[in-house]
């Protein structure tokens, strides 16, 4: 946030040496304790069994190994999970831009009866837990023999990502003034030209920031696909969850797989994070 | 394309759908208000929807005051700190619900988890092999934690966003004319941040209510009685029971009860974009 400067904007009048001692200290205390989840994950995978499976835990590893990664990867379903999910990701995913584009085109550019209602059924929907909508989803690919399969699975990650996807991209559009539209059609556009070569570069960056986002919420579902798949059609998440077991989980294999699982989500996240915090606080309504 | 399956579980709800029908593809024959009035006459289900609304009610206020505490410590800690801070929240905000959840089954765990054998250290306390959910309060209090611990880094990172707009002169005006900092807090920054913290608290609301990922991975699958809330209670009667339309009911009573919250946040979206 804050990054340039130092402590810019920050007020100093009347603080006294003893409290930010304090604060500081606090701050550094507060940042231990709130990595030590994912540090004890990264720990758990890179230490043998026998350290793993210590009444008294190794808080560094004795013996670093990369042994947990590779067994993760010969584990059953492992590599067909990771298939599984790039495949439903990217149906979903592109499927959900290119629809949604086209209904943010025309809630942000196009007046038409019911426009209004239509946002606030986008809002709504957003905002309906995809569980609840599970059960009519679940009997609906049931009705098209669409359970158990690929298709089926990104037909429901569809839905599931649509909401935000017309909602973001509705914001970029709506940033991209209308006077250059007009002034383009003046200059002999047609509308179609208008959309390829105005209105469609300049939500780039918007569209790689949904894709993304897409991606993430995509990746890391996994209660709609252990639902309806068996355990050979599902993605890494379930994978994970399979392999927690109420006794006897292989804590450091497991671990392991969820470094790979996340891996992707990390570094994506962190490469959108400024647009996921303002995406879903200021996405304001215009109009 | 939103809005057909919304509207196919609330005519699922009303009809009495169950495995016969499933793989017969017969149509579910209509019972009206039967399911609801199934619902609100168990005591079972009640018990969910009072368990549900404790849990979001504790989550929430807890969450939200630890993200605004930690929003106004981030203002005050030496820059590099705040580095620190940030980074720590980012990887926690990027971890996915489930790896999270099962890195926390994994600390707590009743033979080999750290946090036993920590708290095992004070003297005067056994918790060796001490198992955590056999006493719902301990349960409830872990998946609290989990659930704050994750949610903290959205709101404190959003709140301090919000924090730099609050006008550096005024504080310091506030200050040097004898204001003490809880005044200052309550009077200027507060104010300020007041439709920001209508926004993530009303989300925190939303999120918190569909509680499933943490209860389900704690409970392996099975959540006993006293953890279900709505979200596994719904779930577990159409997957697990397969009474479909006993489900639906439930998820349309859970929607409806989040649509008095969900009003909140609309109203404030639409205020935001009418002041741009």
């Amino acid at each position: 946030m804050a990054a340039a400067g130092h402590d810019d904007g920050v007020v100093t009048v009347g603080r006294s040496r003893i409290g930010t001692i304090f604060a500081n200290t606090g701050g550094i205390l507060f940042a231990l304790v709130m990595i030590f989840p994912v540090y004890w994950v990264l720990n758990t995978a890179l230490k043998p069994r026998d350290e793993v499976m210590s009444f008294k835990p190794y808080f560094i590893p004795a013996h670093p190994t990369l042994d947990n990664f590779t067994s993760a990867i010969k584990a059953e379903n492992f590599l067909s999970g990771l298939v599984n999910g790039l495949a439903i990701t990217a149906m979903a995913v592109t499927a959900a831009l290119v629809i949604g584009f086209l209904a943010a085109l025309a809630i942000a550019r196009f007046n038409f009866y019911g426009r209004r209602a239509i946002i606030m059924i986008i809002l709504c929907v957003q905002l309906v837990p995809l569980l609840a909508l599970l059960i009519p989803l679940f009997l609906m690919l049931q009705g098209w023999h669409l359970t158990n399969s690929l298709v089926g699975v990104a037909l429901v990650y569809l839905v599931l990502l649509l909401p935000y996807t017309v909602w973001t991209l509705r914001g970029f559009i709506a940033g991209i003034p209308k006077e250059l539209d007009e002034a383009a059609m003046i200059d002999g556009c047609t509308r179609a030209q208008v959309f390829w070569r105005i209105i469609l570069p300049l939500t780039g960056p918007g569209l790689v920031a949904t894709a993304v986002y897409g991606f993430i919420q995509a990746w890391n579902e996994f209660i709609i696909i252990n639902t309806l798949n068996s355990p050979d059609k599902q993605n890494l998440m379930a994978w994970l969850l399979q392999n927690q077991t109420e006794r006897g989980t292989a804590w450091g294999p497991l671990m392991a797989g969820a470094i790979i699982t996340s891996l992707p989500v990390v570094i994506f996240f962190l490469s959108i994070q400024r647009n996921i915090a303002t995406g879903l606080t200021a996405g304001a309504v215009k109009g | 394309m939103l809005g057909w399956p919304l509207y196919r579980m609330i005519v699922l709800s009303f009809q009495n759908m169950r495995l016969r029908e499933l793989l017969t593809g017969l149509t579910p024959s209509w019972v009206g208000f039967e399911q609801y009035q199934k619902a609100l006459t168990d005591s079972a289900f009640w018990g969910v929807v009072g368990r549900t609304a404790a849990f979001t009610v504790v989550s929430v206020t807890v969450s939200v005051l630890s993200g605004l505490a930690v929003a106004l410590l981030m203002r005050r800690v030496h820059r590099r700190v705040r580095l620190a801070m940030m980074v720590a929240m980012m990887f926690v905000w990027a971890l996915p619900q489930l790896v999270a959840a099962q890195a926390f089954v994994w600390l707590t765990d009743s033979d080999f988890g750290v946090l036993n054998y920590l708290i095992d250290k004070i003297p005067g306390v056994d918790y060796a092999n001490h198992s955590w959910f056999v006493n719902p309060w301990q349960g409830w209090t872990l998946i609290t934690v989990l659930v704050v611990w994750a949610g903290v880094p959205f709101l404190a990172i959003s709140l301090s966003a919000g924090l730099t707009q609050v006008p550096k002169e005024l504080l310091e005006a506030a200050t040097v004319d004898g204001a003490t900092a809880w005044q200052a807090l309550r009077n200027i920054t507060l104010p300020i941040l007041k439709p920001l913290l209508t926004i993530v608290t009303t989300l925190s609301v939303i999120w918190n209510f569909g509680l499933f990922t943490q209860t389900w991975v704690f409970r392996a699958g099975h959540p006993e009685p006293y953890y279900q809330t709505l979200s596994t209670y719904s779930y577990t009667q159409a997957f697990g029971q397969a009474r479909y339309s006993y489900g639906s009911a439930i998820a349309v009573i859970t929607v409806l009860l989040m649509l008095g919250v969900m009003v909140f946040y609309i109203r404030q979206m639409f205020k935001i974009g009418e002041v741009d």
